[in-house]
């Protein structure tokens, strides 16, 4: 999963870390780079602009240098590789004001820093990518932990476009909650696409969960109206409610979606989308949460994914945690979203 | 092996033509993913060609294709500098070799997805594949019942 996210992101911790590595020369007093002075290994640079108030002088470069024993790194020693780093997150679809966000991070986590000798310099640059990318992938969203503390049932809804496996989204969270000791009863409000009823019926009937059905063509908000009040008099912890995919531009079929949400008053507002549509899926989610409402976002086919764009950005560009990634066809191959673990899995050696 | 076989009864004879069903539906989703990702690959190669072959022509004059099937001629005016998009709706300009190198990525990127994809594919077939005999078994033996 994102194994070319990953092999970029390896590359540019490299070149970050070369970078505040280099080899320069000790800083003459006029702070132009002092000529006929032997090059020291792991000095600083010096070309610092003066009248940039967060930026160390030269002098106190030389006092942290030579008393503490300590190097600062300058915003020009990580200017070119972070550039570098900006390209390598925008051509892995990594939204632009996510990118933004973590190239600020990490110059604002380097820049001033005080290294001591023989403290790693990978460590250092790992210790930025790492908190930065934490920053921007929010803190995830524990279902089990909000089932818990919610009163029962607790009514979600999924939406999304068409195509993106939210059918299979629904069965695979069915899976998962059962597994976890929820009573889960699932609404097939998916009434418009051919087939949707059947598919949900079998996925349910392989599972032993209980489904609400209506006739194909019925009235979607009557079908979740109903799981609803079968929850509420079965005592069932969780409402899944399925629903057709709809581009949030068809006007209809959005209002038909708010109808929805006002009959079965969802407790949580589920946005589907699958990971390799990169920065269209951040796009459409940010749309559908300006149209509806959305709560959280499950991205579905991640293991397909090799550029993470989607992943990486879409919390922190529409402010809604990623709660789920689907990772494959079966009913296991799903898993909640852990930023610290994907952070890991990126940033791990090879 | 067919005399073993417990006959099947209709519900799951039903089961498995939906098993079937949600199968080829899914099928259909990874083909579409297989010709969009070989669409763009094919895109990226005609891309690379007309870069190369703009560096190539000494005026820098074009075919440029306007759409159903008119052309006219137009000169480059800077054939080393290619407005390229990165990701992420983000449009960088960059010099004709840097913008080749950087199409010469995408589609191997492309063919690493497109094989992906083509595994997951053959994962299913094989999948259908057994159900569909499973299928063929379970018809043959309610054909054979309902002739004894």
């Amino acid at each position: 999963m994102f194994g070319g996210l990953k092999e970029k992101l390896q590359a540019a911790r490299g070149r970050l870390g070369s970078s505040i590595q280099t080899v320069i020369t000790v800083p003459s007093g006029d702070g132009t780079g002092g000529a006929g002075q032997e090059p020291a290994t792991e000095m600083e640079k010096t070309a610092v602009p003066p009248k940039t108030p967060a930026q160390p002088t030269i002098v106190d470069k030389f006092k942290v240098l030579l008393i503490e024993r300590e190097l600062i790194v300058s915003e020009k020693d990580v200017a070119d590789a972070l550039a570098e780093l900006e390209l390598t997150l925008l051509e892995s679809d990594v939204a632009l004001p996510a990118t933004d966000a973590i190239i600020a991070h990490v110059r604002k986590s380097l820049v001033g820093k005080h290294r001591k000798l023989g403290e790693s310099v990978d460590s250092l640059v790992v210790g930025a990518l790492r908190s930065a990318l934490l920053d921007v992938l929010g803190k995830g969203f524990d279902l089990l932990e909000y089932i818990r503390t919610h009163p029962r049932p607790v009514r979600i809804l999924f939406t999304g476009v068409n195509g993106t496996g939210k059918t299979t989204t629904v069965a695979k969270i069915g899976s998962y909650l059962k597994k976890e000791g929820f009573s889960v009863v699932i609404g097939a409000g998916d009434t418009y696409r051919a087939g949707a009823i059947e598919q949900i019926g079998v996925h349910a009937e392989r599972l032993g969960i209980k489904i609400i059905q209506h006739p194909e063509g019925g009235d979607p908000s009557a079908v979740l109206f109903d799981t609803v009040q079968y929850a509420q008099s079965h005592k069932i912890d969780v409402v899944l409610a399925d629903t057709a995919g709809r581009f949030h531009n068809k006007s209809n079929l959005m209002s038909q979606l708010d109808k929805i949400r006002r009959v079965m008053k969802p407790d949580l507002v589920v946005y589907v989308d699958e990971a390799v549509a990169g920065n269209d899926a951040v796009i459409r989610a940010s749309e559908f949460d300006k149209t509806i409402g959305a709560d959280a976002v499950i991205l579905t086919k991640a293991d397909m994914d090799s550029r993470g764009g989607a992943a990486i950005s879409i919390a922190h560009t529409i402010g809604k945690p990623l709660m789920f990634i689907g990772t494959g066809q079966s009913y296991d191959d799903i898993a909640p979203f852990e930023p610290a673990l994907v952070v890991e899995e990126l940033l791990g050696d090879a | 092996m067919a005399e073993t076989m417990q006959p099947m009864d209709q519900r799951e004879l039903m089961t498995l033509q939906h098993y079937l069903k949600e199968y080829g539906q899914q099928a259909e989703i990874f083909i579409s993913q297989l010709e969009m990702l070989e669409n763009g690959r094919m895109e990226a190669h005609a891309a690379i060609e007309a870069l190369e072959g703009m560096m190539a022509t000494e005026d820098g004059v074009v075919l440029l294709q306007i759409g159903a099937g008119a052309s006219v001629r137009a000169k480059i005016l800077e054939p080393d500098k290619v407005m390229l998009a990165i990701g992420a709706e983000v449009v960088v300009e960059r010099k004709n070799k840097d913008a080749v190198e950087f199409l010469k990525e995408r589609i191997m990127e492309m063919e690493a997805s497109q094989k992906k994809v083509t595994e997951t594919l053959n994962r299913l077939r094989s999948q259908m594949n057994e159900i569909e005999k499973r299928l063929e078994a379970g018809y043959q033996q309610s054909v054979a019942a309902v002739q004894e």
